[in-house]
Order: C-alpha cells, then structure tokens, then sequence
C-alpha cells in the first residue's frame, strides 16, 4: 500500500488513516481545521481561555471516537457538532450557578415582545461586510447565551429547529421563541450600534 | 396580532412551517399590516446574518497546539484502551461472567444452609424442639442473623423511591430524553455524530 502523502493529502484519506490508529493524519486534521472549531468555540463561549479549552477538549473527542465516524457528511461538520455539544454543556453548567436570566422570564411571560416596535433597519447600504461582521459580532457579545447559540446554531451552522432543540434540550416552542427574541434584540442592538458610530 | 402568529411567520420565512399553515401565513402577510412589517423585519435580519460572522483565529503554534491535544490524548487512553480489554476480553471473561454470580449465589445458599443447621440444632436440643420460636420475631433466630439489619437498610433505601418518580417525570418533560447534560458521552447520538 503506497504511503499517505499527509501534507497533501484529502481530508478523506487522511481521516481513513487515522482510524487505524495513525496520529500523524490526525494532527494534520487538527492543523487544517483548528481554527474553525476554534471560532464556533468562541463565538459560543465569548471567552478565549475557555474556547480554547473546549476546542481542544473537541479535538480529543474526535480521536476517541473517530472510529464512529462513517463518511457520510464532511469531517469538519462533524467536528463541529462535537465542539458544538462540548459548548452546550459548559454553558449550561455555567448557567446552572447562575440565576435565571431575564430573558428567559421574558420569554415565558411574552412581555416585552408587546412593547417592542417594529424597526425599520437596513444595515446593509452603509458599511462593508467585514464591517459589518465586526458590528455582528459586538452584537451577539451582548446576548444572553441562550439568544446567542439558537442564532449561531440556525444562522450559522444552518441547523434546524428540531436539532437545535435536541442539542439545547428543550422544545421546538423554545427554539421558536428564542430565536425569535434573538433576531429582534439583534436588531435593536444593531441599530443602537448605527446610532453609536453616527454620533 | 398573536405571539403564535408572530413565530409562524418566522417558522415560515425560515421554511419551518409545514405545509398546510403556509398558505394561512402568506395570507396573513399579504392582508395584515403588522405582519408584513414583521415579515419585512425578519427578513431584514436574515439578510444581515447572511454575510456571515467575525472569525476568531488561535494565536498558538501549530506545535504547541498540538502538544496539548496529544498530552490529552494519551492521557486518557490508559483508561479507555488498556481497563477494557482485561476485564471483557477472550473466553475467561465470559467465564468470569458466568462464574461471578453463579458462585456467589451458591456461596449464599451454603451459607444459610450452615445457619440454619448451626442456629436450629442446638435450640433444639436444648429445649427439646417445644421453645422453637416463629425467627422473624426473633433477630436472632433469623436464618442469616441479618434480620434486623436488613430492615434498616430498607427503611433508608425507601426515600429514594420518589426520586426515581421525578427523574422519571423530567424524563419525559425533556421528550424522554433522559441524558444528563453534564455529561457529553449521554448526548444524543445523532447530535454528536450527524451521520445517523
């Protein structure tokens, strides 16, 4: 059998070899796409130390159970999944310690929807994508963590409603309203930023 | 206009709504003022998302990057790799698996057997079998001579009964989902790995 040409070989093969238990296509995965789990890390924990952390928690995962990986969807999208539910659980142990937010008293009683106007908001015809992304980006850091990751999960990661319900462990409903609340806070908080750099 | 409505119209814009509701929706939005400026709103939002997020980079070198997910790596394989081959592997685990109980169940029936014979025998004789008293109402008479203890371990056990009803409870609140979020190895099994 001819020998893996690691630096250039496909994710594929590499991820094949590695599931007989050979580490350096492993560490070559781990090079190529670090940074991507490192970023889903982050923008879920909003804290480098802890992203870190979780990213190479992820990376370790992915080792020990590599051999359950069949093939069947991208190696990353499936690393992605493992950073994403290693995330999930350090939130909601974070969460655990803390009280209830408000959001969520917000969420059950429904209330500040019926105050919240519509806004009229087209963020697109001033500033540059990246920009934009910055703005985003400040944006989301001012969400609660529940807001946050149903945006990230169905923004981003394009995940449905129902799997990002079996992900956070709650209803579909849940999922309906937060993000619901998500996309409107997002937007209020986009517009305050406009008015913020306008100024 | 209802909170129900408002979430079906972003069920809808996110292609969540299922079929027959859809075209109640695309009404509602054709018809109704507010919900077309909602409609207008949260596409607004979706477009914005669309040019997709800030992403972060690691400042860590490749090596040293690596070091810490290889020092992980080996340091929990002994656990993993080396525990279970010795306790399941070959047919002297099977064995073992057989042996284990069948063995401790005939270790328990010579032992009441020894009991008995050891408790009975000399009451017996000693008062010529008219004394024999019913053993559950004496301690020590009770074939094991475990008796009292026994009912001690149950009265403490008996609290826990409730709190397999709750767990069950929180169970099925959770769509019978019964894994804990503390741990990632219980987590559903599609989420972690896609493929299924």
């Amino acid at each position: 059998m001819a020998k893996l040409d690691i630096p250039n070989a496909a994710d594929d093969e590499l991820v094949r070899s590695a599931q007989n238990g050979n580490m350096a296509p492993y560490e070559e995965l781990v090079h190529r796409h670090r940074d991507k789990i490192y970023a889903r890390a982050f923008s879920m924990l909003r804290n480098e130390e802890e992203a870190l952390d979780v990213s190479q928690q992820a990376w370790v995962k992915g080792w020990q159970r590599l051999k359950q990986f069949q093939h069947n969807s991208s190696f990353t999208t499936w690393m992605t999944r493992i950073c994403i539910n290693l995330c999930l659980d350090f939130l909601r142990k974070r969460q655990r310690q803390q009280t209830d937010s408000l959001d969520q008293m917000n969420e059950e009683t429904g209330g500040v929807e019926r105050r919240m106007e519509v806004e009229d908001y087209n963020p697109t015809e001033e500033i540059e994508r990246s920009e934009l992304r910055e703005e985003i980006d400040a944006a989301m850091e001012k969400l609660s963590y529940e807001h946050r990751t149903v945006l990230v999960l169905h923004e981003f990661e394009r995940m449905e409603y129902k799997e990002i319900a079996k992900s956070m462990q709650c209803s579909i409903g849940t999922v309906m309203s937060r993000l619901f609340y998500a996309r409107r806070k997002l937007a209020k908080i986009l517009i305050s930023l406009k008015k913020e750099r306008q100024s | 206009m209802k909170q129900e409505d408002r979430l079906k119209i972003q069920a809808w814009l996110d292609g969540e709504l299922a079929p027959q509701e859809s075209a109640r929706i695309a009404d509602l939005i054709d018809n109704d003022l507010e919900a077309k400026e909602l409609a207008d709103d949260l596409c607004a939002m979706q477009k914005t998302l669309e040019v997709g997020e800030k992403l972060a980079f690691l400042e860590d070198s490749r090596e040293f990057y690596w070091s810490q997910v290889e020092r992980q790596i080996e340091a929990e394989e002994p656990i993993t790799e080396n525990a279970q081959p010795e306790l399941m592997s070959g047919r002297l685990g099977n064995a073992i698996r057989w042996l284990v109980p069948v063995g401790s169940l005939a270790a328990i029936s010579a032992l009441m057997l020894n009991f008995d014979s050891i408790n009975t025998t000399p009451d017996w004789h000693e008062t010529g079998g008219s004394e024999i008293k019913n053993p559950q109402t004496n301690p020590i008479n009770s074939p094991s001579g475990l008796a009292e203890g026994a009912g001690t371990v149950m009265e403490e056990e008996s609290p826990a009964t409730p709190e397999v009803g709750v767990f069950s409870f929180e169970g099925t609140q959770n769509g019978g989902n019964f894994a804990s979020p503390e741990d990632p190895n219980t987590l559903p099994e599609s989420i972690e790995n896609p493929e299924r």
